[in-house]
């Protein structure tokens, strides 16, 4: 096995290579069961270099016919070639790895994936009406059973028209969280579904929060504390969260905040009383805040 | 695994076989010099010079004494393996495509391709004077029109018959000394690219275009098994080892012309590794860059060569953790 491999020759032996401008000998190393043979060259952008190739000398016991083969000369293209492999038309290859598969293929497993995706997608989408699987009502396996029961049960138009309302025994279900039949298996933008127009509903909601009751508080002193604001506002309802804008790096105020209340017409009540109201020898100034969609 | 890779041709490899012993590795290829390669380090002991054209396949005598090649060229050669001289040259009136010595190695079968309005032949000669051979067949029949075009062929046990596979993918079973079809097995729906022995030669693994390879009882062309794959089989072999290691190799991939309109990932050239009896998929090898052309195990089963489209070759010995590896039931 040859592993050749090719070191470049620092700037320094360049130049003295220009003015010597002779090769070393190769050089062959032989030890116990491997050989090292370092050669040198010149590329094609003339610079040098240094061949390493490391061979394994091993000893095989093998037939007659296999030796004698063995010291047959080398014909046709071959002729010329030392003995050995030659390393233009032999090379040694990286490492493979068989690689094993232990359970099922691979791509089968990503078709699975794929076909279970598309199944997903497809559920929700159909649903039978007597058994309410994800199959066409057409196609459902209990249809002779259930059939004619729903029918003597309801008449035909209530089961055409009520499908959620179903079998005695299964509770109703809320038709708003599954959209209603009517806009079932229909796109429907999210601006556009049931609880859109209420801008970041669940936001706020996350947030406890209610921006519509929410007063701006600007002028505040630099040595202001949430606490103090808190004492502040509190006479007038009650407060969900205090927001007051601190310097990341010195921890103090930035002189405005934000109060939310709980109710409309506290927040109300605090502007009207406090701003304008002198505080910690500043003037407040008490507004509502702007949605802060808007800002 | 530490593979050799073999480059000694310049086209895409057509057939490669190793001779009886495992010494020595024969490849052919579209360009016109078959080659002979010493399976041990991949030292290239020589070519065989004398072709003009691409050479289709190739076959070795038992005893590694004579080799023949099939070519489009429109001729046959035999060479003397030792020298790489080429004995005889016998024209033909059309392409040869598929050869196969016998197993006693006292005849040779080959058939010829249908063109130039010549019909698709499959022929029998007799070569127990290598010195003197004279191209004068001792069994000669016309393949086509009854049946489509020969591709390959092989012979049976005792060299009473020999079985050719065909374009349209059936494979058919020739009585030597009439020249009449003995059985027709009708299994693969497309050109059958391969057919390969089982090492005691009861068996017979044909790889078809059709994406599958089918092992058959060569005595009366039952079809025992299929292996089924997503990709036309360029070839498949059968372990020598398979008392112990019942598996076998199938290398294909697109083909070639398809494989620029889709991406690399897809190409799908590795060699597989099924199960000779449950037909599943056991092991993969990566390597080529195209479509495996040809695939054979090492006559001891130690490890195995693949010849691609990519003009290479390359020679693998198995790691231990393929004889470890048990078939997960």
């Amino acid at each position: 096995m040859s592993v050749a491999e090719e070191v470049k020759s620092s700037w320094a032996d360049e130049v003295e290579e220009v003015e010597g401008g002779s090769l070393p000998p190769p050089v062959e190393k032989s030890d116990g069961n491997s050989k090292t043979i370092t050669e040198y060259s010149f590329n094609e952008e003339g610079k040098k270099i240094k061949i390493t190739s490391h061979y394994r000398i091993e000893k095989h016991r093998v037939a007659r016919q296999i030796a004698k083969r063995k010291t047959w000369t080398k014909y046709g293209l071959s002729k010329n070639d030392k003995p050995g492999p030659n390393p233009a038309t032999t090379i040694t290859a990286e490492d493979v790895f068989m690689h094993f598969l232990t359970n099922k293929e691979e791509e089968q497993i990503d078709q699975e994936d794929l076909k279970k995706k598309l199944l997903d997608q497809q559920k929700g989408q159909v649903k039978c009406r007597l058994c309410k699987e994800d199959h066409w009502t057409k196609r459902c396996p209990y249809k002779d059973k259930l059939e004619p029961l729903r029918t003597s049960l309801y008449g035909e138009e209530k089961v055409e028209d009520e499908p959620q309302q179903g079998t005695p025994g299964v509770p109703p279900v809320d038709k708003t969280k599954l959209g209603g039949p009517g806009t079932q298996g229909k796109y429907v933008p999210p601006s556009m579904r049931d609880g859109g127009s209420k801008k970041g509903e669940s936001m706020m909601s996350a947030r406890g929060r209610d921006e519509t009751a929410t007063v701006r508080v600007t002028n505040l002193s630099e040595n202001t504390r949430e606490q103090d604001l808190q004492e502040l506002f509190r006479s007038f309802g009650d407060i969900s969260r205090i927001f007051l804008a601190k310097d990341k790096n010195t921890g103090q105020s930035k002189g405005f905040a934000f109060i939310n209340f709980k109710k409309r017409e506290h927040a109300a009540i605090a502007i009207q009383y406090l701003n304008g109201y002198g505080y910690d020898h500043l003037i407040l100034s008490v507004e509502w805040a702007k949605p802060s969609g808007t800002q | 695994m530490k593979p050799i890779m073999l480059h000694g041709h310049e086209r895409s490899i057509t057939q490669i076989k190793f001779n009886r012993e495992g010494d020595l590795l024969f490849s052919a290829s579209k360009d016109p010099k078959p080659n002979v390669w010493y399976s041990i380090n991949g030292e290239r002991l020589g070519t065989f010079d004398g072709h003009s054209g691409t050479v289709w396949s190739l076959d070795v005598k038992w005893d590694t004494s004579l080799f023949v090649t099939g070519s489009a060229d429109q001729t046959m050669r035999i060479w003397d393996v030792e020298t790489g001289v080429s004995l005889e040259c016998l024209e033909q009136k059309t392409s040869v495509r598929g050869v196969s010595f016998s197993y006693s190695g006292t005849m040779i079968a080959y058939t010829t391709d249908k063109m130039m309005g010549q019909n698709s032949e499959l022929i029998i000669i007799d070569v127990r004077e290598p010195n003197d051979i004279d191209g004068t067949p001792i069994m000669r029949t016309q393949v086509t029109p009854n049946n489509s075009k020969a591709l390959s062929v092989l012979w049976g046990p005792l060299d009473e018959f020999v079985v050719t596979g065909h374009e349209d993918g059936s494979v058919i079973k020739w009585d030597m000394r009439t020249g009449k079809i003995m059985e027709i097995g009708q299994e693969h729906t497309k050109q059958i690219k391969d057919m390969q022995l089982s090492h005691d030669g009861m068996m017979l693994i044909t790889a078809s275009k059709d994406t599958t390879a089918r092992l058959w009882d060569i005595t009366d062309l039952e079809a025992l098994k299929q292996y089924k794959t997503d990709r036309p089989v360029n070839s498949a072999a059968i372990t020598p080892l398979v008392d112990k290691y019942p598996h076998v190799v199938m290398g294909g991939g697109q083909e070639a012309m398809d494989v620029t309109t889709t991406s690399s990932k897809i190409g799908k050239f590795d060699a597989r590794f099924f199960h000779l009896v449950f037909e599943e998929e056991f092991a993969r090898v990566k390597g080529h860059f195209g479509p495996i052309n040809s695939i054979c195990f090492h006559p001891n089963g130690r490890g195995y060569a693949s010849g691609g489209e990519d003009g290479y070759i390359r020679v693998h010995v198995f790691d231990d953790s393929y004889y470890q590896f048990r078939f997960d039931f």
